[in-house]
């Protein structure tokens, strides 16, 4: 057969196949047709739905499939993970995107933009009208840095980050155990927040743990930006000076309240990691206590822990000896106070309140100036405004040193937040001494006592151990002991193992 | 919170809220009281030791009988309702009455050590303020608070030690040295300052281990009969007889004997501190008067703890002379004497209604 022969046979064949196979063709076809309208339009009502959102961007990708829409919030991935994860396995191995990916089902445009803005991919086939999504979120998070609220001198230097997953990742490098459960929640009908409760699940006390998840299902509040608004939301008593949880940026010490049996709860966007339930005497424990030899480590507490009650008694005292009861004084005292006060024209209470006063507005001044400056400020502003107002006649040297004192004791407690409540209690024990002196004050402590006493960090009491629950809780409460004896887990966390 | 539940109290909450009720102004005069004996009252709170675990039985008998009910529904279940609710009635009273007693007194010690030029009104309405906060909280508040107050003022021993210094070994001999009349006149006066673990009567139901209610009763009563027995022994140390007999507040000058190169008046900051002793006194009645309102008018109401305050305040601040005031509150005194005969008199109706109450 020659060439032209081979050519008409070939023709003839392939008309045989048209024409056999032609209305299948046809078919598909039209079938494409109309999958392509369908596609063009959802594209349509995702554009229309997302149209105010600049960022989001829609790139349709010829793939050996079929063709793809590639959707994605440009804010939120960066461009290498998108390079990575989406645009080389396109154009190369299709079937890497299937196995990464997640189907979506629904048809709802609300339920796909919220993937969109929480980072997530979407890819659309035209023809075959599948929607898949690929989580791309990411974010720039800041790395690991030093503590700077809760700095240690012995001990792991590492603090938590904003970032929820690297939170979780630092206390599950320190846990390695199956037990370690992380349960995930989002809050907050506008930010829509991730939430992580942490607790290992064979030490946590099941009531506790069900009381936490009852409390944070049923808050009902818009927008959270750091979780010291979600403790003072499932707080027992919202009302108190006192914070009733802990709150750490310390992953150590998160490693060890879990494995004491309490829950941790994160917060994406927030450093701060909430341990609950936690007691008065924890607020004065930091985790360097059990870093340091025992000795030190309990003197420390005791330092601290004395501390409160000192820094919430010294200035009433002087208020309440110098107008009330003077002769508690010895004589050589007395006449050194008057001495010192003899250019001062005010009453003892208002002397005091004028210079705790100052220190307040210099600690707020200090904390809210660029770094640089508030030292300064802080330094200068201390010495001079001291020297200054003793020299007016304004207060007198002695009330200096006291103040002076009783605000270095404030920043004893390792959590600022008990530092900041034992200014706030200063002040009522200040009223109080200016009120009814010793008597006003001890009313005020018996008051500052019983109000801890019916406090309740989740349902337990905040007294604990001093109201015993547990004997050896004694030997971890103001006194540390040696290591070797601190064996049992706290009575605080009610814990399922001894 | 755990208020709801009704088994509230464990074995230390027992032990101090019948030492912290016990403990209030009654020992600061209390060799005073007994200083018709002279120098022989120093071993006299022993006795009232016996006495108090012997009369607490009888209570504690009564009450386990009725395990979930207080001496005010048993009132009503041995006595009937009219009879029952009208000594109830004059329970709630004398308990008034007998905290408004201790309250006065200790402003009126307040007044004269610590606050000389003040009235006393708006810190006695302080006081009762922080009072019904420790009340609202419940009886375990309440408990708590008692061993806070407990652990708190304990230091305050240590005051006496240069009392102990200065004093007299020789005064403690001879131990036997008083006729019948002397004995009788000192246990009518002296045992008022022990008053207090009757209470038990009222927050019996709330106990969990009721079994051992009797043992840890008795052990927060000999915490505070030693105590006694150590501030009379002190007393007896270090004062004259004239002096046991003449001041008022013997227990208060014993913390003037200390001698810190810092501090002139240790006294004041005792006195001041036993604010807990008094508070934890006065909520154990509060509480307990506030429970007897609840039962007479057969519903629980906050305010009742508020209505009895008032009550407490307005016999306090009262503008009647400080003679019959004071005879008052000695009335109320020997009214709670009664008290401590009255479950035996519950007993015996007991037995004698056994059946007719239990159908």
């Amino acid at each position: 057969m020659n060439k032209k022969g081979r050519h008409v046979v070939l023709v003839k064949n392939l008309k045989f196949v048209r024409s056999t196979i032609g209305v299948k063709y046809q078919k598909k076809a039209q079938s494409e047709v109309g999958n392509s309208t369908k596609a063009e339009q959802f594209i349509k009502d995702l554009k229309n739905h997302t149209s105010k959102m600049n960022d989001v961007i829609f790139k349709k990708i010829p793939t050996s499939e079929s063709v793809v829409t590639v959707i994605y919030s440009s804010s939120l991935v960066d461009k290498i993970t998108m390079q990575l994860m989406i645009f080389i396995p396109l154009a190369n191995h299709l079937n890497q995107i299937h196995q990464v990916a997640e189907v979506i089902k629904t048809t709802d445009v609300n339920g796909i933009t919220s993937k969109l803005i929480s980072g997530q991919t979407l890819l659309y086939f035209h023809q075959s009208n599948l929607l898949l999504s690929i989580d791309t979120y990411s974010a720039p998070t800041r790395s690991i840095t030093n503590t700077e609220t809760e700095s240690t001198v012995i001990g792991p230097q590492d603090a938590f980050t904003e970032s929820l997953e690297t939170n979780i990742s630092l206390v599950k490098r320190r846990i390695q155990n199956p037990m370690l459960k992380n349960e995930e929640r989002t809050i907050g009908k506008e930010t829509n927040t991730k939430i992580s409760i942490l607790y290992i699940d064979n030490i946590v006390n099941q009531e506790n743990l069900e009381r936490l998840r009852n409390r944070i299902d049923h808050i009902d509040y818009p927008a959270y930006f750091d979780i010291s608004v979600l403790k003072q939301l499932i707080e027992d008593n919202p009302l108190s000076p006192f914070p009733q949880y802990y709150m750490t940026v310390r992953p150590d010490t998160v490693a060890y309240y879990l494995l004491d049996g309490r829950m941790v709860v994160f917060m994406d966007n927030s450093q701060d990691a909430l341990v609950c339930p936690t007691s008065f005497l924890e607020m004065f424990i930091s985790i360097e206590d059990y870093y340091n030899r025992w000795t030190t480590a309990s003197l420390l507490r005791m330092l601290r822990f004395f501390g409160f009650f000192l820094t919430i008694m010294i200035t009433p005292m002087y208020i309440s000896a110098l107008t009330f009861h003077p002769e508690i004084l010895p004589y050589e005292l007395l006449l050194n106070l008057q001495e010192s006060r003899s250019k001062v024209p005010f009453p003892p209470l208002f002397e005091v309140l004028f210079i705790e006063l100052i220190i307040e507005v210099l600690r707020e001044a200090g904390s809210r100036m660029p770094t640089k400056v508030g030292q300064t400020i802080g330094i200068v502003g201390g010495i001079v405004i001291g020297t200054a107002a003793v020299e007016a006649g304004l207060i007198s040297n002695i009330l200096i040193v006291l103040v002076a004192t009783s605000s270095l004791l404030s920043f004893l407690p390792p959590i600022f937040l008990m530092s900041n409540t034992s200014r706030f209690v200063r002040y009522i024990f200040i009223l109080s001494a200016g009120l009814f002196g010793l008597f006003g004050q001890m009313l005020a402590f018996a008051w500052l006592i019983t109000h801890l006493l019916r406090l309740n960090s989740l349902g337990t009491p905040f007294m604990t151990p001093v109201i015993p629950r547990k004997a050896s809780d004694l030997m971890d409460s103001i006194v540390r002991f040696p290591m070797a004896y601190l064996k049992e887990k706290m009575g605080i966390s009610r814990s399922q193992k001894k | 919170m755990s208020t709801n539940k009704r088994k509230l109290l464990n074995r230390y909450h027992v032990v101090f809220l019948v030492q912290s009720t016990m403990f209030g102004t009654g020992v600061l005069s209390l060799p005073q009281r007994l200083s018709s004996l002279g120098y022989s009252q120093a071993l006299f709170p022993l006795l009232f030791g016996v006495i108090a675990s012997l009369s607490i039985w009888p209570m504690i008998w009564i009450n386990s009988k009725y395990k979930n009910e207080n001496l005010f529904r048993i009132n009503e279940i041995l006595l009937g309702k009219w009879i029952g609710k009208s000594i109830n009635l004059f329970i709630v009273l004398q308990f008034t009455l007998f905290l408004a007693a201790i309250i006065s007194s200790y402003m009126n010690l307040i007044q004269t050590t610590a606050l000389p030029e003040q009235t006393m009104t708006i810190p006695v309405l302080f006081f009762l303020l922080l009072l019904t906060y420790i009340v609202n909280g419940g009886i375990k508040s309440v408990a708590r608070f008692c061993i806070m107050a407990f652990f708190i003022t304990i230091p305050m021993l240590y005051f006496l030690r240069w009392a102990i210094e200065k004093g007299e070994m020789s005064h403690l001999f001879p131990l036997f040295n008083y006729n019948g009349h002397e004995f009788f006149e000192a246990l009518r006066k002296g045992y008022l300052s022990i008053l207090g673990y009757e209470v038990i009567m009222f927050y019996f139901p709330y106990i969990v281990n009721q079994k051992k209610a009797y043992k840890h009763a008795l052990v927060g009563i000999w915490i505070s009969i030693i105590l006694c027995f150590i501030t009379t022994i002190v007393s007896v140390l270090y004062y004259s007889e004239w002096q046991l007999e003449n001041i008022e507040f013997s227990v208060l000058h014993l913390f003037k004997a200390g001698e810190f190169s810092f501090i002139e008046r240790i006294d004041i900051i005792g006195i001041t501190l036993w604010i807990f002793l008094i508070l934890s006194t006065a909520a154990g009645y509060l509480w307990s008067a506030k429970k007897g309102l609840d039962s007479l008018r057969s519903k629980k109401k906050k305010y009742h703890v508020y209505l009895i305050t008032i009550v407490i305040f307005a016999v306090v601040v009262m503008p009647i002379s400080h003679e019959s005031q004071k005879k008052l509150f000695e009335g109320s005194h020997y009214v709670g004497y009664l008290l401590l005969v009255w479950p035996i008199f519950l007993s015996v109706v007991h037995i004698l209604r056994k059946k007719q109450v239990q159908q």
